[in-house]
């Protein structure tokens, strides 16, 4: 009995010998280098802003890594056999899988955005310049107002959320930009819309021929000035003999008179009613018009009742041709202003009662036709130079016409 | 024998009952404290965390349906309990973080809003002594691009008052970035006239045009 009793204690005692280290080395737990493999990743997708670029799959990704965390803080054992996988390591790698897809995905879509964006910006600016320099070459620029500020200010905006990484709000004010640039064409195309018509065009032509003709018949000077070419011609006996491009016209000059201030050139048949030499005009010589004519106080008439005018506006008046100023400073509210040269070269050709017809444009391809097309069409054709060598400014024209 | 049976019955089927009972009102508590977060705007300032603790409530959620499909007996809500005291544990922390990464933003906006009021302001000052010279259109232009600039000004402040921070700052910082261009287009064309002062128009009729 003892002998038995003393064999069944040691088979026992090796028995738990034996499968207690066996148990001890079943109990399986996650790897602590892969736990952090899938946290770096998890760093490493904050970074890389996964919720903004890649939601679902962040979202999902997410999920099932604080669902492991959970698992791992929770007081359950797995236990498994030495040979059988290790759930925490097979789920830890299947996490480090998706986690890594995630990261692609967000950061192939992070630099498509990114490229997106900045090709877009570098359009805006390109396109932003364009039509500034469109705008100015035909004097429009304060025709426009504090629209020209506003679009500015979004090009910049556009940029500026670019260079911080926000792309969407790039894309979005690149937008709200495009859209004003679109807003302030259409306007422009509205007020100067008579430069693009045909029959506007043709009776403008029709008022400088008969000038010619007048000076023909009469062999006497008559001016003649084409708003949109910016140029002045002095004709004798019908034929031209001088002429200046380009002249400075008002502020607004290309846009249709209206009343006294608007900065534009009045356009008409128009005669010299006195002529100021030296000492007797601020703008060292100087051609007074008998603007307002008849054709320009019904135009007012028209305007005030119409109500497109301010109801205190008045027509004005005191439009001349001059020179620059004795002083420093001088002021252009619609006239039209040579060099002091010009002026010498042109005072003693004229004579009170020369006519002086003022017209927008003689031909239809005109320089405001011309850039009113092109700033309806956007025109942002990143390779077409030829936009560019347009914008170009024209080159200055003094020309002393030979008589035959 | 009943009243054995019933004795021995009892807290079994108050186990039961106890364990079964599905925690609506933590959950409903805990979706409450993740929307505080979202309107908090925990989803813009901290998305990545906002994006954990969407997950952490969804797994809760996910364990309370997991749970409420199995045989009454069988339910243990134990875990679902655990799994929403953790986001209620971590809702507090990120609408604090939010809270200190909206203020930050708001710094900037606000840093950004005082340096282009003052830019604007010297702006203005040049602008007021800019001359009528020649160049009638771009002084008209100048004094256009200075109201339009004042006028972006409010715009920055409406964006700052809808907690709008990023574009106030954006906008602020263009503002400012214009006025010094107006600026140095001023100065440039003070320098050409030496600095004389503008003529005001003159009220008679010889200048009037």
């Amino acid at each position: 009995m003892d002998r038995c009793s003393s064999l069944v204690l040691r088979t026992g005692a090796l028995l738990c010998a034996l499968t207690v280290p066996l148990l001890a080395a079943c109990v399986q737990q996650a790897p602590p280098d892969l736990v952090q493999s899938v946290e770096d990743l998890d760093q490493q997708l904050a970074a890389a802003r996964g919720a903004e670029f890649a939601p679902e799959d962040y979202r999902q990704f997410v999920q099932h890594w604080v669902a492991f965390k959970d698992r791992l803080r929770s007081d359950d054992d797995v236990i498994g056999w030495p040979w059988e996988d290790n759930p925490f390591e097979t789920d830890l790698r299947a996490l480090y899988e998706e986690g890594s897809r995630v990261l692609m995905v967000a950061t192939d879509r992070q630099n498509t955005e990114r490229q997106g964006a900045v090709s877009n910006v570098a359009r805006l600016e390109r396109r932003l310049r364009r039509f500034t320099s469109r705008v100015d070459r035909i004097g429009s620029r304060v025709a426009l107002g504090e629209q020209r500020v506003e679009t500015e200010l979004l090009v910049k905006q556009a940029r500026s959320f670019l260079e911080q990484g926000h792309f969407a709000h790039s894309v979005r004010v690149a937008q709200q930009a495009d859209q004003h640039m679109a807003s302030q064409a259409a306007r422009l195309n509205s007020e100067l819309s008579r430069y693009a018509d045909k029959e506007q065009v043709a009776r403008w032509r029709a008022m400088v021929r008969r000038t010619v003709d007048w000076s023909k018949r009469h062999q006497a000077a008559a001016l003649v000035v084409v708003k949109a070419e910016q140029r002045l011609t002095l004709y004798k006996n019908g034929r031209a003999v001088l002429s200046y491009r380009p002249v400075r016209l008002g502020f607004n000059g290309v846009q249709e008179k209206r009343y006294e201030d608007d900065g534009a050139t009045p356009e008409g048949d128009y005669r010299v009613v006195r002529k100021r030499d030296r000492g007797q005009t601020e703008f060292y010589r100087a051609f007074l018009l008998d603007y307002p004519n008849a054709d320009d106080q019904r135009r007012f008439q028209s305007a005030r009742k119409a109500g497109v005018i301010p109801a205190e506006a008045r027509i004005g008046g005191n439009i001349e041709i001059h020179g620059e100023a004795n002083r420093q400073l001088s002021e252009t509210l619609g006239c039209v202003m040579l060099s002091n040269r010009q002026m010498d070269a042109l005072f003693h050709e004229v004579k009170v009662g020369t006519p002086v017809t003022i017209v927008g444009a003689v031909d239809v391809d005109n320089q405001v036709a011309v850039v009113l097309a092109q700033l309806d069409q956007g025109n942002d054709d990143p390779d077409d130079d030829s936009a560019d060598s347009q914008d170009a400014p024209a080159q200055p024209d003094e020309t002393a016409v030979e008589q035959s | 024998m009943k009243q054995i049976m019933m004795l021995l019955l009892a807290p079994t089927l108050l186990l039961v009952v106890g364990c079964g009972k599905a925690p609506t009102d933590k959950l409903a508590e805990t979706e409450k404290g993740v929307l505080d977060a979202k309107l908090a705007g925990a989803s813009a300032y901290a998305a990545e965390d906002f994006a954990k603790l969407e997950g952490m409530l969804t797994n809760a959620q996910k364990e309370i349906d997991d749970q409420n499909a199995k045989f009454m007996l069988f339910r243990d809500y134990g875990k679902a309990e655990q799994l929403l005291a953790s986001v209620r544990a971590e809702t507090p922390k990120l609408i604090e973080e939010t809270a200190k990464k909206k203020a930050e933003a708001k710094d900037v906006a606000f840093k950004a809003h005082d340096a282009a009021k003052e830019a604007v302001k010297r702006a203005q000052a040049l602008v007021a002594k800019a001359p009528v010279g020649k160049d009638r259109a771009a002084v008209e232009a100048i004094k256009n691009d200075a109201k339009a600039l004042t006028a972006s000004l409010n715009d920055v402040q409406m964006a700052i008052d809808s907690e709008d921070y990023l574009t106030a700052q954006a906008k602020a910082k263009a503002v400012q970035d214009k006025s010094r261009a107006l600026a140095a287009e001023v100065k440039g064309a003070l320098a050409k006239v030496g600095g004389a002062k503008a003529t005001p128009a003159t009220t008679g009729t010889k200048n009037k045009k």
